[in-house]
């Protein structure tokens, strides 16, 4: 199983074909240079230049930069961004952690698989397709809660959810409520599984509360499984642009505008290609030294507690 | 554990528990039926032509009309045929790379062999979307936009990280003992690629399969840039381009829906245990 007598034994063996395992290697490295390294490091450099898609490109130093600096609408849509992640690592957990906690109270383990399926399934649907059934649960006229607003007699809650910018960012947030169909879900659900019984039997001899059993025992093992969700929070807080592209393209007057979407109208409708390439830099960067932080951070509290 | 209780005090803790257990179903279907609702209400009100949905908003559509059907699948049947093409293409090389270049890391020293695969580990933690523009570029200067290799060649590069270091923890995983066997009978290195490597890694095989289909089938922001021909649109931008189309023929536009759901619906449906894994799959490969 460990990798050590792996690699000792492997060691003697194969010297001869040595050329051969890299050139077993060439076709991946082939596709990630050209497609994933020299990409990067190309719009890391023409980041320092007017970049024209037609004309010839003039280095200009850090202007690109400067630019940025005062660029209202871009520095906005890390607030924006922000607040995604908080709701992202708050009520987006709560929900599910307390859906986990329900089902693996229940006794009957039949049912139990049958309520686990159903609150998973949402997850086979195509993301876009999910995107564009809230869209419709948001539609000012026909859409499904105003509809319902209004015929329980709260018509005068029921509004164009998307088109206002005080409700805009909310609403695309709340895209999928009560987010039980999700990773979050998922990852609670296998960690308090793996734990086994046995601990919560011992809690329940000693006369723990099923309270305080979440306090003292669930929450405290699921410490590892925060820290991996919160490094895919970081990273997946980009994807949160599919569904502002799909539903508001970044409007109305930019209360949805996400970092990605910026980036592509300042090159597609702007034609400012080493702008665009300067704002891609700066979104890799910041989101690289959060991973690494991020990552940093959990390998040290790892090395720290030795129960996991 | 309530043996020591006395027989009259067990009744009312029985019905207690019974209560418990009945109030937790009950939130829980209700939990379930919020999250299945959306899907629910695409399924319905696909069968229904736009009378019927004002006048039965949330009812069942009785008549059933299926023209809803056929319409959508007259405008989206070409989004399909692309991406199918997109997925397969996709998941034949990203299985090919995966497996050679993780059976080499795992199984072999050589000179590099960490350097190397730190560089492909560090793509992890790029998004993708940050190198959007440069690769635009670069597809525009391959004369590559608007054909299909453009949807194909950079998916491929984008899937196969996570799928190298996938295989290679797997194939660390396997017994010491079959490749000592295998090298005491003489077996080459491609040998026992080919009959212990291959055949083993059949579950990493189904998961790496599904989390790249599930990822072909939802990648957005890559097709919507480089591909405006609309025979060579994916479903996911297909069903938007879709959607401008029928913007307030609502039955029309459930019933594309539904029909790009159902190819991932019956991946869950029957291997429901990969497609999970395939979810996952990258939570695992960054936990380690």
């Amino acid at each position: 199983m460990t990798a050590s007598p792996v690699v000792a034994k492997a060691k003697k063996r194969p010297r001869k074909i040595k050329p051969m395992l890299y050139l077993g290697l060439v076709p991946l490295f082939a596709m990630l240079f050209l497609f994933s390294y020299y990409p990067a490091i190309n719009g890391l450099s023409k980041s320092f230049f007017d970049w024209k898609f037609i004309a010839k490109s003039d280095f200009i130093g850090w202007d690109n930069y400067q630019k940025m600096l005062g660029d209202k609408a871009w520095w906005e849509t890390f607030q924006h961004i922000s607040l995604v992640l908080l709701a992202g690592v708050t009520i987006m957990w709560l929900l599910p952690l307390l859906a986990v906690e329900m089902l693996i109270s229940l006794r009957n383990s039949r049912i139990q698989y049958i309520l686990r399926t159903a609150l998973l399934f949402p997850l086979a649907f195509p993301v876009i397709v999910t995107i564009y059934m809230w869209g419709f649960i948001y539609n000012p006229n026909q859409g499904i809660l105003n509809t319902l607003l209004k015929q329980i007699g709260l018509g005068s809650l029921a509004q164009n959810w998307l088109g206002d910018p005080k409700t805009a960012l909310w609403s695309l947030i709340f895209i999928n409520f009560p987010w039980i169909a999700s990773l979050p879900f998922f990852v609670f659900l296998t960690g308090l599984q793996n734990i086994g019984t046995e601990i919560f039997e011992a809690a329940a001899l000693d006369g723990a509360s099923r309270l305080q059993r979440f306090f003292l025992i669930d929450l405290p093992l699921l410490g590892r499984q925060f820290r991996l969700l919160f490094i895919l929070a970081v990273i997946n807080i980009l994807q949160f642009g599919v569904t502002a592209q799909a539903l508001t393209e970044g409007g109305p007057d930019n209360a949805t505008m996400f970092p990605i979407l910026r980036i592509l109208n300042v090159a597609f409708r702007g034609g400012d290609w080493g702008y665009s390439a300067a704002l891609s830099s700066t979104l890799f960067i910041i989101t690289f030294l959060a991973s690494v932080f991020v990552f940093l951070v959990s390998r040290g509290e790892r090395q720290n507690d030795k129960s996991l | 554990m309530t043996s020591l209780s006395s027989q009259p005090l067990r009744r009312p803790r029985q019905t207690r528990v019974k209560i418990e257990q009945t109030s937790l179903v009950l939130i829980l279907s209700l939990m379930a039926f919020l999250g299945l609702f959306p899907y629910l209400f695409m399924l319905l009100t696909s069968f229904k032509n736009n009378q019927q949905i004002v006048d039965s908003y949330w009812g069942l559509p009785i008549p059933i009309h299926f023209e809803n059907y056929v319409a959508a699948w007259d405008q989206t049947r070409y989004y399909f045929l692309t991406t199918f093409t997109v997925v397969a293409a996709t998941v034949a090389a990203v299985l090919l790379l995966g497996l050679l270049s993780g059976f080499i890391f795992a199984r072999f020293s050589f000179l590099g062999r960490n350097f190397l695969f730190t560089l492909v580990g560090l793509l992890l933690m790029v998004p993708s979307i940050a190198a959007l523009i440069p690769l635009f570029v670069l597809s525009k200067d391959l004369k590559m936009l608007n054909t299909i290799w453009v949807l194909i060649i950079p998916s491929i590069a984008g899937n196969a990280v996570l799928a190298v270091i996938l295989f290679k923890n797997f194939i660390e995983a396997i017994q010491q003992e079959l490749f000592d066997a295998a090298q005491v009978f003489g077996a080459s290195g491609p040998q026992i690629f080919r009959y212990i490597v291959a055949p083993l890694s059949f579950p990493i095989i189904g998961t790496v399969s599904l989390l790249t289909m599930i990822n072909v089938w939802n990648d957005f922001f890559w097709p919507l840039l480089t591909v405006t021909d609309d025979k060579l649109r994916t479903v996911a931008i297909g069903i938007q381009f879709f959607q401008g189309q029928n913007a307030t023929d609502y039955g029309g536009l459930m019933a594309g829906y539904t029909l790009a759901s159902l190819p991932l619906l019956v991946l869950f449906t029957f291997l429901s245990k990969y497609f999970l894994a395939g979810i996952s799959g990258g939570l695992t490969a960054s936990d380690k």
